[in-house]
């Protein structure tokens, strides 16, 4: 098992996100160390409005995100080399795991193409496939409790 | 309860807002704003390492933070408190430890003894295509899913251990090697009643 998985603090956040001709656009979630998962999605497109909703979740599933973190190993790569947020976009990936607080910020990614591209494609790799993965956990955690569709 | 010992009753409001929801004065610039990484990282524990451009100074990127993160989230009514906590329709377990090949019918066939499965969740690692490597079922009643996680907690699916729990708590865990204040930082108990 990866260094940190089961022991000391975690933290995760994620946010995507742009601000454009609908307003701020962006999708965030939050796991906090006691267990609380926040979830917020908001769009002005076609005036919709905000989506906010968190639960608590047991020490059970933080565990299995610590494991999908893990297993990443994301804390081992840096964003130095990665595209900086632009225009178009903006990510960040934050994370306390055990002993190490990672906080990297890079732009949108469209596709494999980009990461590809980018100057670290391995990192970039790591990055892309972590965050779709944590996606899939969050929304189907809360379409799951809250049965509502999040995208 | 005059007896009761100063660190049953701890109440770390610190620890329980790390990100501010209470919108006070709606500037951007509280003092909250680097309680986040003082509150994560320097909780009473050796200092993280850090890396990532996320620690650059970028004050119109926490301004922006903070104030998403600062409003009312929904959630379903609860009690608060330790214990499982029921969704909108039903109760919902997690399954870790699922083998990499299992497909819904091997969990539709191990779990679907305890009630009728609701929904069941098995999502795939997007990279690899194979099982990510947990599972989320759904159980109309309490007692369906409890059932589940006593009996399937340990057990085998395809030669590999699993573990079942349940997904959502009514309130926040401790954990045991966080830092505890009591509230009244230094000052000494309020004197006993005398009946």
């Amino acid at each position: 098992m990866a260094d940190g998985v089961d022991d000391g603090e975690f933290y995760l956040r994620y946010y995507v996100g742009h601000k454009g001709k609908f307003g701020h656009e962006f999708l965030e979630f939050e796991f906090r160390p006691d267990g609380k998962l926040r979830y917020a999605n908001n769009s002005n497109y076609k005036n919709d409005t905000m989506i906010r909703k968190e639960i608590f979740l047991t020490p059970s599933v933080l565990k299995e995100c610590r494991r999908i973190v893990a297993d990443s190993e994301i804390m081992k790569e840096d964003d130095n080399n990665w595209p900086e947020p632009d225009r178009v976009g903006r990510q960040e990936l934050e994370i306390v795991m055990g002993n190490e607080h990672i906080s990297f910020t890079t732009s949108k990614i469209g596709s494999l193409m980009d990461v590809q591209t980018s100057k670290d494609p391995e990192g970039l790799r790591i990055f892309y496939y972590l965050v779709q993965d944590l996606k899939c956990f969050v929304f189907s955690l809360i379409s799951l409790h809250f049965k509502i569709k999040p995208i | 309860m005059a007896n009761v010992e100063a660190e049953a009753l701890d109440f770390e409001p610190e620890e329980d807002d790390l990100m501010d929801e209470d919108v006070g004065d709606g500037s951007p610039n509280r003092a909250t704003a680097p309680r986040l990484k003082s509150a994560i990282t320097g909780g009473g524990s050796a200092p993280k390492k850090t890396k990532g451009r996320g620690f650059r100074d970028e004050a119109a990127a926490e301004a922006d933070r903070n104030a998403r993160m600062s409003a009312s989230f929904d959630s379903l009514d609860s009690e608060g408190g330790p214990g499982p906590e029921r969704s909108i329709e039903g109760w919902i377990i997690l399954v870790t430890g699922v083998h990499e090949e299992a497909q819904e019918e091997d969990l539709q066939n191990a779990f679907g003894d305890f009630g009728e499965i609701k929904n069941l969740n098995l999502n795939l690692d997007r990279r690899t295509g194979f099982v990510k490597g947990y599972a989320l079922i759904e159980f109309e009643k309490f007692e369906e899913a409890q059932r589940a996680i006593s009996e399937m907690d340990g057990t085998e699916l395809l030669t590999q251990i699993m573990h079942v729990d349940w997904a959502f708590s009514k309130g926040p865990f401790r954990r045991r090697n966080t830092r505890r204040r009591s509230p009244r930082g230094h000052r000494s108990r309020s004197p006993r009643r005398r009946f």
